[in-house]
């Protein structure tokens, strides 16, 4: 058969209608697209019945109630809780906590430091016997250091360092903490609270409320209730102004942006308090005369040579606060910690002057919580412990304990740097750390206990500062823990019953439930299912109480220090905690301008910049206390002149490749020094000097 | 394949930058929601995958007088795409319901060309393969499959969303249509029965989801005839499903490449009647 042209052009045809005809070429192109893109090294989804459970996050510093999302039994997505008081909405931290369960930097079980400096792995029971035989040798010498103000692990501790004979209790510093101090100092028998949902003009003094001040999720859940979308008819009014050194979260919303030296809420309250005065307003205070006397030193003028306030933008949110119906003023730290007593008394006075006090829309005197546990301390008392002092005296030698228990906080990392608490450390011959992630101070302990994370564990959630209403929740487990794990609460009603010590409570279960149904009155199965008690009750504003004046004037006589430029930290929620480090799904929402590789960004307004003899994009050391700090220079218009603002959330040491090596901490460039009259450590005014490195 | 089609329902964003703080929680929650892999090192802005980005916006004034707005970035939708035109396989079109402009991953031969095309830099191209570390793979949703290396992905609006709005009502007896207006239909899903991740996550309420062409929604009595509404490069003729909202003027006019001595065009000039 010979195959000739015609004959060749007939095949070529029969086999290209043959190829059109048959589905099989297109199905193998098919499955070769989907076989070359399911590799078995790519994840397959998994499916699974989907389930949502209520709980308040115990990661996530706002205490945000939320929904996570269960498929089988794998939670996969943390969605906003918008029927709960601390809900409506995530934070960029809870957002990531489904996947912080499995972060590379969790500790997957118990660790001991042996001989040779290493950590090798031991059994529960073994870490328990260790524990129990350290604490029974400790005795009253036993410190304990707890991260969770709001939970009542707090109370577990207390009452087991009371069964020890020890009272070295102390939490973390807070903005909380400088709160409770300061009604304790005005003679206010409650919880300064802050009815955010009422009011109709808002006014923070450094308190940057959409990031890092009080209930951020609900502060901000508040605010999009109250701001209407813009439509190009009607004028927006003005709700929000805020006053801080750096154009943050908060400052980028508020109208207007005064900007102001880092630290100087005192005397910008006192400002505020001023034309309030002049104005004619009163307080009831048993001090009024001696606080009106000083507030009218604090002239406008005055505060603007102090603040760097400009007066007439002062002047303007002041009638905005008196034209509002429901004004709130809120002073706090720029970076959530380190500020003291005396802004918080000075905010008051101003509410005092406005009239709020246990108005609706003002500030809410709230019922502390009692100890529900026999001989613990209650939560008031746990913050007039000063951990940064007690650190001090330790690094000293004179006072250090025989054994430090540190629960979910990371002092080695979030204090700082002129608290000497490495010294402190080194000073105690064992040190435990109840904690999920092997953090810096971890990394420091003899024995490191892992405990589970906030969604895996049966926890609750007091009340947190910023609420304008007394509040508990209860935080049922979610998820199965994923490593080896224990509830630190379980682990130390354990210990407490090795060593025959009563704890007024069987179990902590039992503890969550004897408040809930006794003290909060309410039924513990509702709570389990994620609805938060809320109590209206209020305290009377107490007939003698005290605005302090002569705490406030020896405030405003400390002097700053002498550099060249002011320090002022500031924080971002994405970046995670002292406790948790970045978390891993949050590497991108770093921007190019504030982390490049490891150099992290430190920003300064172009006029600074130019002042210090630097240029953008320069390598920069920032140096205070003998301390230094390298970075890079971006320039950026929205810092208070003679600054220079820093992130906070950098430079760790330990952790995971998520956070590790990524910039540098500043807290270590922080002073600390006792607050004039109150006692508490304070580290929000620093000078920083600035060099090209 | 590029024309831009009249649908029923068009699913579009209505984003108020008076309203964002930059906090990012719209970026983790895309993330979380479409599985996509977390990087250690973050910093080479070109090698990473997002599928929304908050970018920083500037007044450009000195100390005191600056002014700073965040604005969220997911794909536009366009309704004429410039990605769509120039993809060889059509692994991008827009030819449901909805208007949203799809990605069908497996067609997908990574030219990238659409990269190129797309005027937003909203797709991505995946460099590596996705690795997570060990056990986090557990935390994947079973709504969204993995892509591997070697091919372009973008936000989808949480398109698996939509579809399981509408399985609901299906699995209800219902139709996923009412009657609507001028003889439209609109889509029978409550308006807080579809929503994206990102508008869900945010607490300030910045990003507002639903239907332009339904009246009853927000979304749409936000975007027509707002002064304060604007588009990214209106005048380049793409008709995007993604509205800002800015009182401020200069956020406004630095929605397109207007000349210097250029008068920022009146938004009710340049919004077209047909959404």
């Amino acid at each position: 058969m010979v195959l000739d042209r015609r004959g060749f052009v007939k095949c070529i045809a029969g086999a290209s209608a043959g190829i059109m005809a048959t589905p099989l070429p297109w199905k193998l192109l098919d499955d070769v697209s989907i076989w070359t893109q399911s590799w078995p090294w790519i994840p397959a989804n998994v499916r699974g019945e989907n389930f949502v459970v209520r709980v308040v996050s115990k990661t996530c510093p706002s205490s945000a109630a939320v929904k996570v999302r269960l498929v089988g039994n794998r939670p996969v997505r943390v969605l906003p809780d918008d029927d709960h008081p601390l809900g409506g909405g995530v934070s960029a931290l809870a957002a990531a906590e489904v996947h912080m369960l499995h972060s590379p930097a969790r500790v997957k079980r118990p660790l001991l430091r042996g001989p040779d400096g290493a950590f090798m792995d031991i059994s529960w029971s073994k870490a328990a016997e260790i524990f129990a035989g350290k604490l029974k040798e400790a005795g009253g010498k036993s410190a304990f250091i707890c991260g969770d103000e709001t939970g009542s692990i707090a109370e577990v501790i207390s009452a087991l360092a009371k069964g020890l004979g020890s009272e070295d209790v102390c939490l973390m510093p807070s903005e909380g903490q400088c709160a409770a101090k300061a009604a304790e100092l005005m003679r206010i028998p409650g919880q300064i609270g802050y009815d955010l949902e009422h009011s109709d003009y808002v006014f923070a003094i450094g308190a940057n409320i959409f990031e890092s001040w009080g209930t951020v999720v609900r502060n901000r859940r508040i605010f999009r209730a109250a701001t209407p979308h813009p439509d190009g008819k009607t004028r927006l009014k003005a709700r929000f102004a805020y006053a801080g050194p750096v154009q943050n979260n908060s400052a980028v919303l508020a109208r207007p942006w005064l900007p102001v030296y880092p630290g100087m809420q005192t005397a910008l309250a006192l400002g505020v308090a001023n034309i309030l005065i002049a104005g004619g307003r009163t307080a009831d205070a048993l001090d009024f005369g001696a606080f009106k006397e000083l507030a009218l030193r604090y002239t406008p003028k005055k505060v603007a040579q102090i603040t760097g306030v400009d007066p007439k933008g002062l002047e303007s949110v002041v009638n905005a606060l008196l034209a509002a119906e429901a004004p709130l003023v809120i002073v706090g730290s720029e970076f959530g910690q380190g500020a003291g007593a005396a802004p918080v008394m000075a905010g008051f006075a101003v509410n005092a002057l406005l009239g709020n006090i246990n108005r609706p829309g003002g500030i809410s005197l709230l019922p502390w919580d009692e100890a529900v546990l026999g001989g613990a301390s209650s939560r008031s008392r746990l913050y007039a412990n000063d951990l940064a002092a007690r650190v001090g005296d330790w690094a000293a030698g004179g006072n250090a304990p025989s054994l430090l228990v540190v629960h979910e906080a990371n002092p080695l990392y979030a204090l700082p740097g002129a608290i000497p608490a490495k010294q402190a450390f080194k000073n105690i011959p064992f040190k435990v750390a109840f904690s999920s992630f092997l953090d810096e101070t971890a990394e420091a302990c003899n024995l490191v206990l892992p405990v589970p994370m906030g969604l895996e564990r049966l926890d609750d959630v007091r009340t947190p500062y910023g609420s304008g209403q007394s509040i508990y929740c209860v935080s049922a487990p979610v998820a199965q823990p994923s490593e080896d794990v224990r509830p630190a609460a379980d682990f130390l009603f354990s210990a407490a019953k090795e060593l025959d010590l009563k704890m007024g409570a069987a179990s902590y279960e039992d503890l969550l439930k004897s408040r809930a149904e006794g003290v909060v009155k309410t039924d513990f199965a509702a709570l389990l299912a994620g609805t938060g008690a809320v109590s209206h009750e209020k305290i009377k504003v107490p007939e003698g109480y005290s605005l302090c004046p002569a705490v406030l004037e020896k405030n405003l006589m400390q002097a700053s220090a002498e550099t060249s430029f002011r320090l002022a930290p500031f924080v971002k929620l994405n970046l995670g905690t002292a406790n948790t480090g970045i978390p891993p799904y949050n590497t991108k929402t770093l921007r190019a301008s504030e982390l490049e590789g490891k150099d992290m960004f430190v920003m300064m307004n172009a006029a600074t910049t130019a002042k210090a003899g630097l240029a953008e994009g320069d390598a920069v050391t920032l140096e205070a206390g003998g301390r230094r700090l390298p970075a890079r220079l971006r320039v950026f218009e929205g810092v208070m002149s003679d600054t220079v603002a820093v992130c906070l959330g950098y430079g760790h040491t330990a952790l995971d490749a998520f956070s590790q090596n990524k910039g540098a901490n500043v807290m270590e460039l922080l002073s600390a020094v006792p607050e004039p009259a109150t006692g508490l450590t304070v580290w929000s005014q620093a000078g920083v000097a600035v060099a090209k490195a | 394949m590029s024309a831009n089609k009249d649908f029923n329902v068009r699913w579009g964003m209505a984003i108020d930058l008076d309203k964002c703080t930059g906090c990012g929680a719209c970026m983790v929650a895309c993330q979380a929601e479409n599985n996509l892999a977390p990087v250690a090192d973050a910093s080479n802005k070109l090698r990473v995958m997002n599928w929304l980005v908050v970018f920083e916006l500037s007044n450009k004034k000195p100390f005191p007088d600056h002014e700073l707005v965040y604005l969220p970035r997911p794909c536009q939708q366009c309704g004429e795409q410039p990605c769509a035109t120039v993809c060889p396989v059509i692994a991008t079109e827009r030819n449901e319901d909805g208007g949203i402009v799809s990605q069908i991953y497996p067609r997908c031969i990574g030219c990238r060309y659409c990269m190129a095309a797309c005027p937003y830099h909203a797709r991505y191209f995946n460099w590596f393969d996705p690795i997570w570390p060990k056990g986090m793979e557990k935390a994947l949703t079973p709504d969204v499959s993995v892509r591997p290396r070697g091919v372009v992905e973008k936000c989808s609006f949480c398109h698996h969303r939509y579809m399981a709005a509408k399985d609901k009502i299906r699995v209800g007896g219902g139709s996923v249509y009412v009657p609507g207006e001028k003889g439209r239909k609109h889509s029978a899903i409550p308006e807080d029965g579809y929503v994206t991740s990102c508008a869900e996550a945010c607490p300030n309420g910045a990003i507002v989801f639903g239907d332009l062409n339904n009246p009853a929604h927000k979304v749409y009595r936000l975007t027509r005839g707002n002064a304060h509404a604007f588009r990214l490069l209106e005048r380049l003729g793409t008709d995007t499903a993604v509205y800002y909202l800015s009182s401020r003027e200069w956020v406004r006019r630095l929605g397109d490449n207007y000349l210097q001595d250029e008068e920022t065009q009146k938004p009710k000039r340049i919004l077209p009647n047909k959404h």
